[in-house]
């Protein structure tokens, strides 16, 4: 990975191994439990009931990221699951398959109290039901209901209008899978789950999101990039798996300051910055150097991508008297906000002209279809926007199919073809 | 009228090689269509609302909508066709309904909602999603029940009439007269089967194309007519895995000698089910009916998914086919464990990847020797 520019990109790379390091502490000698769930999950639920939480998908780019994951889809395929199955959320499951015969980082999962997913896609009842099995866990799935009325701008409305943004039915469900979380969440732990700390750490998350809408305002605003994507990511997400706690909502604070320093220090994060990519999709977990490959020749550097941005956007929640139903507004449609029309093509493309974006690369992730739907709408509205597109189709935990020179050679073609 | 016409197993395989056509007669007559995907749609509801509930089906040929504004390779072909259908305006459907009974079918009804929004111009008709829950809770069954009553309430809408209950309560008892027809069919595969798989589902598929109450009368004349063919000889099959609404996988096995005498998918064997109840309220027993007794990729917990194969498998079957193409990224996940129940009973199972339009020589071949090492179903 390319050299890391900020600070709090040091720390947050530091904070998270500890907590690991900590978690794994925990379970292996003080018997705590522990959970691992999907990425749009209620972390939040975890968070007051004292249960850490790993994302499924955090540990999936790590262990891509350790360039495991062609060993462990092949001990998956070995076992006669075929390898047109989705790879992103299944990943850690491979891995936990493997078992002895694959090295996962930072020592690998204890064995987890429960784990718990939103029945988006119809695969990711089946991966964590045999994970599940693998683990001799628990899984509680939560249901989710689909959305019947889109309306348009909905990052205008989900801070204070969520309730009329998110129909009243699917929040009401929402809230009742909550429970049956909560309740196993009490089982595990013995303690009772309490109502003033999760709008106390709602609180949290809004202060936090609000420092990186800030740092996201400091990035549009400055003439240069003062930081690379792959730094915002690191720091963004190191934060989000654990909003709303004291270090997250600390962190994005740093995040913030740093960022600000550098846009009144004049500082960019590429000086030669000419161009001002986008990226469109989930992180190349296992080929990261691909973001900045195009800053030496090109000046193209990678400005913008989903996970700083979709804080702001989506977690921000004002009006907390029933924070559960808050709660319940932020995860209920993640799924159509990041990857379907008509919220996914609409607010990346308002978010390229704000961005004052040159070039869009998206990414077809082939080996997760759920997320590959809406790319088609992405591009549509980038290009009506007057935003060059580039699709690449890749996997973003699979290297095995992954040619980096000739994919790095198809992006300079564009940047010379359509941008320069 | 010749003679080809007036026999029902005649009328009922031109049903199924022309699925709209009594859609179109109906509409031509001022009945309104409503375009349907999948099962998990109560088409009870939508007929006793005065309206022609019309299943949309895959075809054969370009798909140029769908090439513009699909994803490659992520989009079944089915789903690819229908939406393709849509689009062109190929059909005069007064509104469509799409149930989240899969990840397609949901992003069908995204996709199509945004066409709208984006092009007004093409004019399409109404998309509604009818929000069916597969996992089996508690709050997913109220879920359930509480959309279904949506549903009446759109339907209502829709026809700008209201919907009776006994209205619905014909409908029901219609559709429970073709579900016992679709039952005597299936009854001539059980044992020594005395239809082919291919003819199984010509005579079969019709039920989601014509009116019950018709369907029902020409089904239960062909499984009569049928009653005393002679046997067929061959290995019997159950085919699973990816929905097929077309024969062609049949029509390859059933080459090499076998005979599919089973397919755990609502356009073969399952389509039917049990009656719905008359001992509830009618809109409470289609909803039921959709939740409980109806095949589809998202029901929850594997367990209770499986339970129909690991029943319907022990029971008078040499081998399970299954069907796995190359655009499988779901039922792959099931395959190692349901390959596993067979293996422990001893029950020969293949899987396919190629599709059938497209099978190459040595797979084939493979396929051809996979039937011919099977035991032999019985005589008679």
């Amino acid at each position: 990975m390319s050299e890391k520019q900020l600070a709090c990109t040091v720390d947050a790379g530091a904070y998270q191994k500890e907590w690991f390091s900590q978690l794994r502490r925990d379970v292996f000698e003080r018997h705590q439990p522990y959970a691992i769930i999907q990425a749009d999950m209620p972390f939040e639920l975890f968070q007051v009931m004292g249960v850490p939480a790993v994302s499924n998908q955090w540990w999936a780019a790590l262990i891509s990221a350790k360039r495991l994951a062609p060993r462990c889809f092949d001990e998956l395929n070995a076992r006669g699951f075929h390898q047109g199955l989705c790879h992103y959320c299944s990943l850690p499951l491979a891995c936990t398959l493997a078992g002895d015969s694959v090295e996962a980082p930072w020592g690998g999962l204890p064995r987890p109290a429960l784990i718990s997913a939103r029945l988006t896609c119809d695969c990711i009842q089946r991966v964590f039901e045999i994970w599940a099995q693998a683990l001799g866990t628990e899984f509680i799935p939560l249901e989710n209901p689909g959305p019947t009325k889109l309306p348009p701008r909905w990052w205008e409305l989900g801070r204070y209008h969520w309730q009329q943004l998110f129909e009243s039915d699917r929040l009401d469900l929402t809230v009742d899978q909550f429970h049956i979380l909560i309740r196993a969440l009490e089982r595990i732990t013995g303690r009772r789950f309490e109502i003033d700390a999760l709008r106390q750490l709602m609180e949290g998350v809004n202060r936090q999101e609000e420092y990186f809408d800030e740092a996201r305002q400091w990035i549009r605003k400055a003439p240069k990039t003062p930081v690379r994507m792959t730094e915002q990511i690191t720091n963004v997400m190191a934060a989000q798996w654990l909003r709303g706690t004291d270090w997250a909502v600390e962190h994005a604070k740093k995040f913030r300051d740093e960022i600000r320093t550098r846009v009144e220090s004049g500082i960019a994060s590429c000086p030669e910055e000419k161009l001002r990519l986008m990226w469109v999709g989930a992180g190349l977990w296992h080929d990261t150097d691909f973001y900045t490959a195009f800053e030496s020749q090109y000046g193209a550097v990678f400005v913008w991508s989903m996970y700083l941005a979709f804080g702001p956007d989506g977690y921000i929640r004002y009006g907390l008297s029933d924070p559960l139903r808050a709660l319940a507004s932020r995860v209920v449609s993640m799924n159509e906000q990041l990857h379907n029309p008509p919220w996914a093509n609409e607010w990346i493309a308002d978010q390229a002209i704000k961005h004052r974006i040159d070039g869009a690369v998206v990414l077809i992730p082939a080996g997760t279809r759920s997320a590959a739907s809406g790319t088609r709408f992405i591009e549509m509205a980038l290009e009506k926007a007057h935003v060059p597109v580039m699709t690449i189709a890749a996997d973003v935990v699979d290297s095995r199919s992954w040619d980096g020179q000739t994919m790095r050679e198809m992006v300079a073609r564009f940047i010379e073809e359509r941008l320069c | 009228m010749t003679a080809t016409a007036t026999d029902p197993i005649a009328r009922l395989i031109a049903c199924y090689h022309n699925p709209m056509s009594a859609g179109l007669e109906a509409c031509a007559e001022g009945v309104p269509l409503i375009g349907i995907t999948s099962n998990t749609v109560p088409w009870e509801l939508i007929a006793a609302s005065g309206m022609f509930p019309v299943m949309l089906r895959s075809e054969a040929g370009a798909t140029p909508f769908a090439d513009a504004f699909m994803e490659p390779g992520i989009f079944q072909p089915r789903i690819r066709s229908i939406f393709d259908q849509i689009v062109a305006g190929r059909w005069p459907l007064r509104a469509i309904i799409l149930p989240r009974t899969s990840e397609q079918e949901y992003k069908l009804f995204l996709y199509l909602r945004e066409i709208a929004r984006q092009y007004p111009e093409k004019t399409l008709p109404p998309v509604y999603l009818y929000d069916l829950l597969h996992s089996r809770s508690e709050e997913s069954r109220a879920h359930g029940l509480k959309v279904t009553f949506g549903l009446k309430k759109l339907l209502e809408e829709i026809s700008g009439r209201s919907l009776a209950t006994d209205d619905i309560a014909t409908s029901i008892a219609e559709s429970n007269s073709a579900r016992s027809a679709v039952r005597s069919l299936v009854a001539l595969r059980r044992g020594a089967p005395r239809i082919s798989g291919c003819l199984a589902l010509s005579l079969i598929g019709p039920f989601w194309f014509i009116p019950r109450k018709r369907y029902g009368e020409l089904a239960h004349e062909a499984a009569a007519s049928l009653q005393d063919s002679p046997a067929l000889y061959g290995p019997r099959l159950l085919v699973k895995g990816v929905s097929i609404d077309q024969s062609e996988l049949h029509s390859l096995l059933e080459s090499f000698g076998a005979v599919v005498v089973s397919e755990d998918d609502w356009w073969g064997e399952r389509s039917a089910g049990q009656d719905i109840s008359t001992s509830t309220s009618p809109v409470e027993a289609c909803f039921e009916k959709c939740y409980s007794d109806s095949p589809s990729p998202r029901i929850f917990p594997g367990t209770f998914a499986d339970a129909w194969l690991n029943d319907r498998s022990r029971e008078g079957i040499e081998g399970v086919v299954f069907y796995l193409p190359e655009d499988d990224y779901v039922s792959g996940w099931d395959y190692p464990r349901q390959k596993s129940f067979l293996d422990a009973h001893g029950i020969p199972s293949l899987l396919i990847r190629e599709a059938p339009r497209q099978i190459q020589a040595a797979e084939s071949a493979r396929i051809q020797r996979w039937v011919k090492d099977l035991p032999q179903g019985p005589q008679s």
